[in-house]
């Protein structure tokens, strides 16, 4: 039976997810200001779900100043990449299992 | 891992699993645009340089376009370097290495068997870049496209119609141009 990740499964934390994991692993990241043009997201959301994601180990969030501006980088843990990995297959066993 | 009972039909699958590829598209285009972003403010830079340059030193031209490529193809590798790194994503293998090389061969003979006098080349080469551009925009998005023809068709118009300005309207035509694309597409 198809198990999702309910850490992953609701809408923003899957798209934050995806634009994680749609870079390489070993890739830097994305930082907030991108991801947040990416996902469509407000600060406030965007910064919660991220913490959410966190908590649960699938992204690391970093810190630092480039000059003077503050820039958070979110890059997706291994742990995070596996369990979207199998969030995406769950998805896809559960559409294989309609068509049957 | 959290996990939860698949209480989601086929056609929600279906959504988050095409949510999931068009975030995926767009992570990926915008590398491209970040990248391209860079190296046209690079090349507009440096453009904008020789042109002034030639404009104000005609006799100096063979030497300040031989500095121009030497600067604009070592910033072009730094660039691609550090975006390598960042992103972990190889934007120029082998195949795409060899395709620019045979472009550029192309219009080197292009230019050799056209016998281009000096307006002729400050012309074409601009436009022979941007048609390159117009071909990759045609994949990855409209900005490509934009820009390519945006300065090809301002430099044709220079080629006729702007005589002896015609360094320094390539100057802000074309290095101006590509700076301003390269903003521009910094934004998306």
């Amino acid at each position: 039976m198809a198990e999702l990740d309910e850490i992953i499964h609701q809408p923003l934390r899957l798209r934050i997810m995806a634009a994680l994991n749609a870079l390489p692993a070993g890739a830097l990241g994305l930082e907030f200001a991108r991801l947040k043009k990416l996902t469509g997201a407000t600060d406030g959301n965007l910064g919660a779900h991220i913490e959410t994601l966190a908590r649960a180990g699938y992204v690391t969030i970093d810190k630092a100043f480039v000059g003077k501006k503050p820039q958070t980088t979110v890059t997706a843990t291994a742990t995070g990449r596996g369990a979207f990995a199998r969030h995406v297959a769950s998805l896809q066993e559960i559409i294989a299992g309609a068509g049957k | 891992m959290s996990k939860m009972d698949a209480r989601i039909d086929a056609k929600q699958a279906a959504s988050a699993l095409s949510d999931i590829a068009s975030i995926a598209r767009r992570v990926r285009q915008s590398t491209i645009y970040r990248l391209a972003s860079m190296m046209l403010v690079l090349w507009g830079g440096v453009s904008c340089v020789g042109y002034l340059l030639t404009y104000l030193s005609p006799p100096t031209a063979y030497y300040t376009w031989i500095a121009v490529y030497i600067v604009g193809i070592g910033g072009s590798i730094v660039i691609v370097t550090i975006q390598r790194r960042q992103s972990g994503i190889r934007m120029l293998d082998l195949r795409m290495s060899t395709a620019a090389a045979l472009f550029i061969a192309f219009g080197l003979f292009t230019c050799l068997l056209g016998h281009f006098g000096p307006r002729e080349l400050s012309t074409f080469w601009p436009i022979y870049f941007m048609l390159a551009y117009v071909l990759v925009g045609l994949w990855t998005g409209l900005a490509f496209v934009v820009i390519g023809l945006s300065i090809a068709a301002l430099t044709l118009i220079g080629y006729f119609f702007v005589g002896d300005w015609f360094d320094l309207w390539m100057a802000f035509v074309n290095g101006g141009g590509l700076i301003l694309g390269g903003l521009w597409m910094r934004r998306d």
